[in-house]
């Protein structure tokens, strides 16, 4: 113990860097892990929204001038609020604190008012001369000196003078939409038993113009109505009285209208309480006694029209009055004792309520966007209600049952998410699409899943090792093969060769397994001294076989097709079958997707077949087995859960490719399993809906509902595979 | 590999049946469908890839087509594109006309035949029915013109006329044609010289200092402005004397036109500016056949795309995948690498490690179109519409980081395939001989030293793998792309002369987005598809050579570490 060794103190710079590395490392490494658990949790962020229930905020509430209210709403952003005051005046409010804004007046005392439908700006008020006005409103905003100020206008696009209402008028409604102005008005004038409708319509209407020449004409009724709604853009018109009677009328021709159907909408034994149309106009709500409200829908068949009741809410106290939303089927409910109910059909629930102090039959609004709910509580109070309501169509039903949309003649699963028209109702169930998605993977596990199982068993087990040293990389190519162009391929090559010589293709699955028995049995009786150097060699024998039988089923497939399908297979499986063909349907599907999963099972399996111990497999074949029985009974089942494993990732694979489904179908949500048709997947959906879907809109929520979905499924699978696989490895160690 | 050795009993039937042999070929077989199907399908893409640029002989072709008058005799100049042949019934059912087959024909042959003259003499493509031909030969003279609108045309020359009023007709015209348009190729690469250039650059500057202008006043900064208008006066008068230079120059190109003759004798006038290329395959030797295909190709790789993509070249594609690729291993490096080294060399090897490692190999099976809906919700709308907010407020409402583009393209690639980089960089890593990693450390080597001298450079051959694959699976990703940044057509390339010179935010193109997009959103998907399968064949070559240096950069790792092992 002469020299005692002292080390020396590592450098500064050493020191930093080596603690600096540390850092960078441990940083960026955990940067890069949650960045990856960052796009579950974005996901989930995206789409929670939609689960969480709506809500009504207690009111604010602003005193405005001492004066019943006959009409009170709210503007578009939520920041002024109008009312019609029955003096005739006509006055905006701040939202926010109710400091009045503007002041118009048309110097008559006022009965009625309310929008013109489906309008949210355009209101006709009716004076006590029985006068109809037709005030719009309008918001000029100005930024000066970063303060922002907002000018109410107040405008007459159809005239400064009122529209006369037929003298006796009890009810009328309003309808401007296209350039067409329609009223409705029902009136007792000239008639003793019951009531007549006149309608009267305006074409060509430009706002601001004088209006032309209406049409019009009179309805002599059987019997007296409390209601009048007219049907979307005025082509029929609903009657009703509070006895539940209906009467539509059609009215697409003004000069001859003609009755489409009279019927009852109220349960036995029960009153009507309140009534409204909903957006569209292609459904009633209609709330009775019982504290039920029916939503009935006109619906058109072969025997002509007919009310149908689709559904029925429970809401167990009687509403007195009904809200409509302006932009959206919704509605909202007040009761006897001021309950606030706000209610949605498609998804048939009760999405929020709140206990107020309104009265029943209390002037009320929604605003367009179906944000506040203004309402008079007492003789020139109003209150505003902030409603929490953004995504109403979507419950656990809507995404995932039969559900009974307006214009349908039964419940139905259905993705339809946008259209033309403002009044459409979205469809937004996921089941076509899981469907579509299980139904291309099933197709394509269906064809890859024996060949890529069997191409393992011989690769691994039979095969030539000169031989597998290519076929294993050659495979594994095909594995990063761009799907685009599997895509283009399937959809551009494939579906029109399957579709003009459907019968050649189905006849390969018959001749080609014929021809290799036929082969293989004569080549069993060759002598062995000929075929022994072949033995490993097989996989690439059997590649002319390959050919020449579908070299064969192509020639003799015209032969096939006069022989089973007479003459024309296509129209036989449509005609004996029943089963429609589409160009690009789940066939092209699996043959191209199952192409781009073989190669994922084929090496997974591979490599699990491969990896059994050899020990095994002689000790099997020193006991006497054939290889086949070996392989069968000792190493397929010591390889199974790899080969489970391959197959789970397989289908993760299938469930969310997406360039192969796009190009390789027609993306019609359909839910049938035929083969010769198509299908929508989620992965596909995404695809073509996400980049136009409005951000935040229920629509786009749902879309990222459909990719956390997938993103789930994949997840799992993997996972499940991931740990069955690290249990063979350790199984695989300690034999 | 394994035999059948057993003493077959070579003469019973069930001997054969249970000594299993069917079921070997049978999976045999599974082994032969599935190289078939991969030779075969790369094979297809091939032949019909290459095939496109081949000058194909124009035929005469005249054939009697039937009408409602009775049968017309039609004659067209054009080329054979496809042969088909079909069951009767099938024909029939497709709208067929049964006069023109004859008696107990059970298969009809059809020819494709495209006719180019869209304008004069559409449709441009027709399938013939081959018993309605009379006659066909390929006569000499017969000339093919690529128009810069239109498509191709066909037919015979007939004269051409020179602005000055000259008019060449005969043998000569053809001599002619080709030292006229020289003289119009050489205007036209000045035009396009002016375009893209001087006048581009204007256009940018005009359009920064417009958004100077804007900034100038949400900054409440009046006294900037007369500065910036007068800055945009003096490009505008900049910009007034290039317009006009380039009036001058297409002027020079106006007035030329030859004129060609159809099939029918039609007089088809050509202006020379419309003239890209001319050729005359039926008077081509084979290797004059060889020499335009391969400026075919190279016209294929480096030029723009005409008429909706279905012509023209590809390079703005190409050029947009390698940008991208480029841009997104950039990013996918440093992070798939560092987070290897995380889980490998500093994280503590536990039970969460396990999990993340694992969760970390699942997130490569996920699918690619999820990780476009993430890009496009947290990139684009979230980090992008943020960095609007702040940085590019005077071009609100116009997005500029708030919408698809370049830099959140590369960065959903990025993590899509930051999993491949980081499986393949940590396998590198534990083929490391724990003795290296102790030997450095005992000779007083720091962690880090260890780690930059030692770990990392015998690592490096598999970081380079994990890239390679990253990079091949970024290059054929289509989906996700179609939501973050990928456009049909993109009026420029996202790298200019124009300062900052790497536009990020800009949209660009992409090889597979050209396949989508050309193959099924076309118009004129008969005209387009040749070019469809050039480009993806360009695409396959492209990722099977990077997967082959990959595998063969794999294979030298392993026969590498078997020394180190040893």
């Amino acid at each position: 113990m002469g020299d005692s060794w002292e080390l020396e103190p590592l450098s500064k710079t050493r020191g930093l860097t080596n603690r600096m590395t540390e850092w960078v490392v441990g940083l960026g490494g955990g940067a890069v892990i949650l960045s990856i658990a960052l796009i579950f949790f974005y996901l989930l962020w995206v789409v929670a929204p939609i689960f969480v229930p709506a809500s009504i905020d207690a009111p604010s509430r602003m005193a405005l001038t001492e004066q019943p209210s006959v009409l009170v709403d709210i503007s578009e952003n939520g920041d002024a609020l109008f009312r019609v005051a029955a003096n005739g005046h006509l006055e905006f409010y701040d939202a926010a604190n109710g400091t009045p804004l503007a002041t118009f007046s048309i110097d008559q005392p006022i009965t009625e008012a309310r929008r013109v439908y489906p309008n949210v700006d355009l209101y006709s008020v009716r004076d006590d001369n029985n006068g109809l006005w037709f005030p719009q409103t309008r918001y000029v905003v100005n930024f000066a000196g970063d303060v922002r100020t907002l000018t109410p206008k107040l405008e007459f696009p159809f005239g400064a003078k009122p529209i006369p209402l037929p003298r006796g008028t009890t009810v009328y409604d309003t309808q401007f939409a296209d350039g067409t102005l329609t009223i409705a008005a029902l009136h007792t004038s000239g008639q003793t038993t019951g009531t007549t409708v006149r309608l009267t319509q305006y074409k060509g209407v430009e706002p601001g113009y004088p209006l032309r020449q209406p049409k019009q004409v009179d309805i002599p009724l059987a019997r007296s109505y409390a209601y009048s709604w007219l049907g979307p853009r005025a082509q029929w018109l609903y009657l009703l009285d509070t006895d539940g009677e209906v009467q539509v009328i059609g009215t697409s021709s003004i000069a001859a209208p003609q009755s489409y159907l009279s019927a009852n909408v109220l349960p036995t034994g029960t009153t009507m309480t309140a009534a409204k149309p909903l957006l569209g106009r292609y459904s009633l709500a209609v709330a009775d006694s019982d504290g039920g409200i029916g939503q009935w829908v006109l619906l058109r068949d072969d025997n002509g029209y007919h009310l149908t009741g689709v559904r029925r809410f429970d809401i167990d106290e009687p509403a007195q009055s009904i809200i409509v939303e302006p932009r959206r089927k919704g509605f909202a409910t007040l009761d006897d004792s001021g309950r606030l109910k706000v209610l949605y059909p498609t998804s048939q629930r009760v999405v929020a309520e709140l206990q107020t102090g309104l009265k029943p039959g209390a002037v009320a609004a929604i605003s367009p966007r179906s944000d506040y709910l203004v309402a008079e509580s007492s003789s020139g109070v109003v209150d505003s209600f902030k409603i929490h309501n953004e995504h109403p169509e979507i419950s656990l039903a809507t995404l995932w049952a039969k559900i009974w949309y307006e214009g349908y003649p039964e419940p139905v699963y259905s993705w339809q998410s946008s259209s033309a028209d403002n009044d459409f109702e979205p469809k937004f169930s996921l089941t076509p699409l899981a469907f579509g998605t299980l139904k291309a993977a099933f197709y394509a596990l269906l064809f890859a899943v024996p060949i890529a199982i069997m191409g393992a068993i011989y690769s691994a087990y039979f095969m030539a090792p000169s031989m597998r040293a290519l076929v294993k990389p050659g495979i594994e190519i095909m594995a990063a093969l761009p799907t685009v162009i599997l895509g283009f391929i399937g959809g551009l090559w494939l579906a029109p060769i399957i579709e003009a010589h459907l019968s050649s293709v189905l006849s390969v699955f018959f001749v080609l397994p014929t021809c290799l028995f036929a082969f293989a049995l004569v080549w069993w009786y060759l002598p062995e001294r000929f075929t022994k150097p072949f033995s490993g060699w097989y996989g690439l024998l059997v590649i002319p076989l390959i050919l020449g039988s579908v070299y064969a089923s192509f020639s003799f497939g015209p032969m096939f097709e006069d022989a089973f399908f007479g003459g024309d297979s296509r129209l036989w499986f449509r005609d004996v079958m029943g089963l429609d063909f589409d160009q690009r349907n789940a066939l092209v599907v699996g043959l191209i997707m199952g192409l781009a999963v073989i190669p994922t099972i084929f090496s997974i399996a591979e490599d699990a077949i491969y990896g059994v111990p050899r020990h095994l497999s002689n000790g099997s074949l020193a006991l006497g087995a054939t290889p086949w029985q070996t392989l069968v009974r000792v190493v397929l089942l010591t390889a199974s859960p790899g080969i489970f494993s391959a197959v789970m990732i397989g289908m993760g694979r299938a469930v969310g490719e997406t360039m192969i489904v796009l190009m390789a179908t027609g993306n019609t949500p359909l839910m049938n399993f035929n083969i010769f048709e198509g299908m929508r997947t989620f992965a596909a959906n995404i695809a073509v809906e996400l980049p136009e879907s409005e951000v935040g809109s229920s629509h786009y929520r749902i879309l990222f509902l459909a990719a956390l979905v997938l993103f789930m499924i994949t997840f799992a699978f993997n996972t499940v595979a991931e740990i069955v696989r690290q249990r063979l490895r350790a199984r695989y160690g300690s034999l | 590999m394994l035999t059948n050795t057993d003493n077959k009993s070579k003469n019973s039937l069930s001997s054969w049946w249970s000594s299993g042999e069917p079921w070997i070929w049978l999976n045999a077989a599974a082994v032969g469908i599935s190289i078939t199907a991969v030779v075969g399908l790369l094979l297809l893409i091939a032949i019909k890839g290459f095939a496109h640029f081949w000058p194909a002989d124009v035929t005469q072709i005249s054939y009697t087509q039937l009408t409602a008058q009775g049968p017309v005799s039609q004659e067209v100049y054009g080329e054979i594109v496809e042969q088909d042949s079909l069951p009767l019934q099938q024909y029939l059912e497709s709208g067929g006309d049964s006069a023109v087959l004859t008696a107990n024909q059970e298969q009809i042959t059809r020819w494709l035949i495209k006719t180019g003259n869209r304008r004069i003499n559409p449709p441009d493509f027709r399938w013939v029915v081959e018993n309605q031909i009379q006659n066909r030969s390929t006569p000499d003279g017969l000339t093919v013109i690529e128009r810069l609108e239109w498509g191709n045309a066909y037919g015979r020359l007939v004269r051409l006329t020179r602005s000055s009023g000259e008019t060449i007709e005969g043998a000569g015209v053809w001599d002619a044609l080709q030292e006229d348009f020289e003289r119009a190729e050489g205007v036209r690469s000045q035009i396009e010289e002016l375009e893209q250039g001087v006048l581009n650059t204007l256009n940018y500057e005009l359009e920064s200092l417009r958004l100077d202008k804007r900034r100038a006043e949400l900054d409440n900064r009046p006294d900037r402005i007369p500065e910036i208008d007068a800055e945009v006066a003096n490009i505008r008068a900049e910009y007034a004397v290039e317009e006009a230079r380039l009036r001058e120059l297409y002027r020079a190109l106006e007035g030329d036109s030859l004129t060609l003759a159809t099939a029918t004798n039609e007089e088809l006038v050509v202006p020379l500016s419309d003239i890209l290329r001319s050729w005359q395959p039926n008077n081509m030797s084979t290797l004059g056949k060889l020499g335009h295909y391969s400026t075919s190709v190279w016209r294929f790789l480096t030029d723009d795309p005409r008429e909706a993509n279905t012509e023209g070249g590809i390079f703005p594609a190409i050029f947009g995948t390698v940008l991208m690729v480029l841009l997104m291993s950039l990013l996918v490096t440093p992070f798939g690498v560092i987070a290897a080294l995380y889980l490998r060399e500093y994280a503590k090897q536990g039970p969460m490690v396990r999990l993340i490692r694992i969760a970390v190999n699942n997130l490569a099976g996920v699918p690619s179109i999820v990780y476009g809906v993430f890009g496009l919700g947290f990139f684009v709308y979230f980090l992008g519409g943020n960095l609007d907010q702040l940085f590019f407020a005077e071009s609100l409402p116009a997005p500029t980081f708030g919408t698809p583009g370049l830099v959140w393209a590369s960065l959903t690639l990025a993590l899509l395939t930051v999993p491949v980089v980081i499986v393949s960089t940590e396998e590198g890593l534990t083929r490391i001989p724990r003795s290296l990693r102790e030997g450095s450390l005992a000779l007083g080597a720091t962690k880090a030293e260890t780690l930059f001298r030692v770990v990392l450079p015998m690592a490096s051959p598999s970081i380079l793998t994990g890239v390679i694959l990253a990079v091949a699976r970024a290059a054929g990703e289509v989906a996700p792309l179609m939501l973050v940044g990928v456009v049909k057509l993109a009026p420029t390339l996202p790298l200019d002369g124009n300062f900052p010179y790497l536009h990020l935010e800009r949209k660009f193109m992409h090889l597979g987005f050209h396949i989508y997009d050309v193959g099924f959103q076309s118009p004129n998907v008969e005209a387009a598809r040749p070019l469809v399968y050039a480009t993806a064949l360009l695409l396959v070559i492209i990722i099977i050579v990077l997967n082959l240096t990959a595998i063969t950069l794999r294979g030298r790792l392993e026969r590498r570490y078997r020394g180190v092992e040893s």
